[in-house]
């Protein structure tokens, strides 16, 4: 007896409501391609050759891989909010190869282009955008968190040697300080480190200079 | 013209008589060979006679696969009527696009699915589970206690049945899974678990044998159909007639089609049923699509290339037959069938008493993720032929 947990999830609700742009030839494959997409549901613009400037909300790029765009490389595709793009390929060879890679794509369909398997890829290729976004996002916030962590351990030093004072009551000064004048202990840690450049410019003019 | 001119067209049958599911496939294998006899009654296709060539899959999916790929390369049949379970029907499509035949499939399923080789004439789930879920949630709560049988269809159905139920703000208070070949203890068990759960009403995708177990092991437990009653889209007649109406009386089951519905093209098939096959003869959701479908394609037949599966790949789209559930349609876009959803409460004879309908028949979307029950209230009108 086998029991499952429940609850669809968000990037297969919404399959219905992604607008997707097809570049591709107007051929068998990029017919077969587009209505699949209609038949999943997507809402489908369809170009070729490729287009330099995508118009409106895009959430999704297919783009056929062919010699003549193999250096295609529009800006759109560099924006840190660039759709993922899904390429369909009917090449193999290590040029082609190659620039699939440099498009930075997240899946491939291969031709002859078959309904099954294009959700799928779309599904995978949205996850995977959504989970790079996400880990980008981590690690701004890291470097943030990590900057922040030298500040203040760059502030407490500064007591500790200005007021001969332990690590503990340098961190318990800044907090405190924090904490009464309402802001962050990174900004009153800024606060020390920029006073002390200052006087410290004062103290020793000459040997700096 | 080709050499065939006087030359019987072919068809090949691929539907179980032994095992598990042989009820409701012997039932579609009925069907098909009714609507063959009444087209070849009728001059058949431009004078050549439709024969069929038939195979017994024994309900194992490895053998719908071998059969079909015999059925194609050995007796160069290029279009099979047949499938029951979405497995099998999984099975034989590789051998359907390799080869260029046709598959006509008369059995609802679980969607999420577009071979260009394949005609879907069976309900997609918005054609059957929406309406149910909006029928149950409505009258008797929105508290579901899902079991099934241990394959893909059931799983894509409950997990329709959760997002519809758990948007009215309803609870799924049980999922349950059992293999094909599960025991009546196995189903006892099931039921005591929705004794001690008491949900409002039970949804069950059990197939083959293990339905008439379910029904039986309900009502061993005393359970009362009247407050919470067993919600099935395959239950249908062919189930009941196996289990008895005593066991079946006062549940529910959502289907496009039931043996008693008061259409003048229903009453025609049901008399030419039992006239050909016996006057114990019940038809059902499964029958009726393996009927109707046959009759599509001897239409399409008739204005292409009968032996060409091209041909009849762009003439099937679009046509349509005045089937005994109303006038069917086959999708131009997804080849799945227009179908008219209803609502069906077993009676003390067996029968199924329409409890409501859609005016409008409705378009098949199988690729549908997120259903939703508004979608179903806004779309159709519905028959208040309610008690």
């Amino acid at each position: 007896m086998k029991t499952s947990p429940s609850g669809t999830s968000r990037l297969l609700r919404d399959l219905r409501s992604l607008n997707v742009v097809v570049f591709h030839p107007d051929d068998a494959d990029g017919q077969e391609l587009i209505a699949q997409l209609r038949r999943i549901g997507c809402h489908v613009q369809a170009f070729w050759p490729p287009r330099e400037r995508l118009a409106g909300e895009v959430n999704l790029v297919f783009l056929a891989v062919r010699p003549e765009v193999a250096a295609f490389d529009p800006a759109w595709a560099k924006r840190e909010d660039a759709p993922p793009l899904i390429v369909v390929v009917n090449y193999e060879n290590p040029t082609m190869v190659e620039s699939v890679l440099r498009m930075n794509a997240l899946g491939v369909v291969a031709s002859p282009v078959k309904s099954f398997g294009l959700l799928t890829a779309i599904v995978v290729a949205r996850s995977q955008v959504e989970r790079e976004r996400e880990r980008i996002r981590y690690v701004a916030k890291l470097e943030q968190r990590l900057a922040s962590q030298r500040k203040l351990a760059k502030a407490k030093t500064i007591l500790m040697q200005t007021r001969a004072i332990s690590e503990d009551d340098a961190y318990r000064l800044i907090r405190d300080q924090a904490m009464t004048k309402r802001v962050t202990t990174e900004e009153i840690a800024d606060a020390i480190i920029r006073a002390n450049d200052i006087l410290s410019f004062e103290a020793r003019p000459a040997k700096d200079g | 013209m080709t050499s065939s001119l006087n030359e019987p067209v072919r068809i090949g049958v691929l539907f179980s008589q032994t095992g598990v599911t042989s009820v409701i496939e012997t039932s579609q294998r009925i069907g098909t060979l009714l609507a063959i006899e009444e087209i070849n009654a009728d001059g058949g296709i431009g004078g050549r006679e439709l024969q069929i060539v038939s195979c017994d899959p024994q309900s194992r999916q490895s053998r719908y696969r071998a059969l079909a790929e015999k059925l194609i390369v050995e007796d160069g049949i290029r279009v099979i009527a047949g499938c029951y379970m979405s497995s099998t029907r999984k099975a034989v499509i590789p051998v359907l696009e390799r080869w260029n035949a046709l598959l006509l499939y008369p059995t609802l399923y679980e969607g999420f699915e577009y071979s260009r080789n394949v005609f879907y004439t069976g309900a997609a789930p918005n054609q059957n589970s929406v309406q149910l879920a909006e029928f149950m949630t409505r009258r008797f709560g929105s508290r579901v206690f899902m079991v099934g049988s241990d394959y893909v269809y059931p799983y894509e159905t409950n997990r329709i049945m959760s997002d519809l139920v758990l948007e009215r703000g309803g609870a799924k208070v049980g999922e349950h899974y059992l293999p094909l070949d599960a025991t009546q203890a196995d189903y006892t068990a099931i039921v005591k678990l929705v004794r001690e759960t008491s949900p409002s009403f039970i949804f069950s995708t059990v197939v083959g044998e293990g339905t008439a177990m379910l029904y039986r092991a309900y009502r061993d437990a005393g359970l009362d159909p009247a407050r919470c009653p067993i919600a099935s889209l395959t239950t249908s007649e062919a189930e009941v007639q196996q289990m008895g109406a005593d066991l079946a009386e006062g549940h529910i089951t959502s289907a496009p089609y039931f043996h008693n519905l008061a259409r003048d093209a229903n009453v025609r098939v049901i008399t030419a049923l039992r006239q050909r096959f016996g006057e114990h003869q019940v038809a059902n959701q499964c029958f009726e699509a393996a009927y109707f479908q046959i009759h599509l394609l001897a239409d399409a037949m008739r204005r292409a290339d009968p032996d060409d599966p091209d041909a009849l790949l762009r003439a099937l789209p679009g046509s349509e037959f005045d089937a005994p559930q109303g006038r069917v349609r086959i999708d131009e876009e997804n080849h799945h069938t227009h179908l008219y959803p209803r609502i069906g409460r077993v009676n003390a004879r067996g029968h199924f008493d329409v409890l409501e309908e859609t005016r409008e028949r409705v378009r098949p979307d199988p690729y549908l993720v997120s259903h939703t029950l508004q979608d179903w209230s806004m779309r159709t009108a519905l028959k208040s032929s309610m008690v």
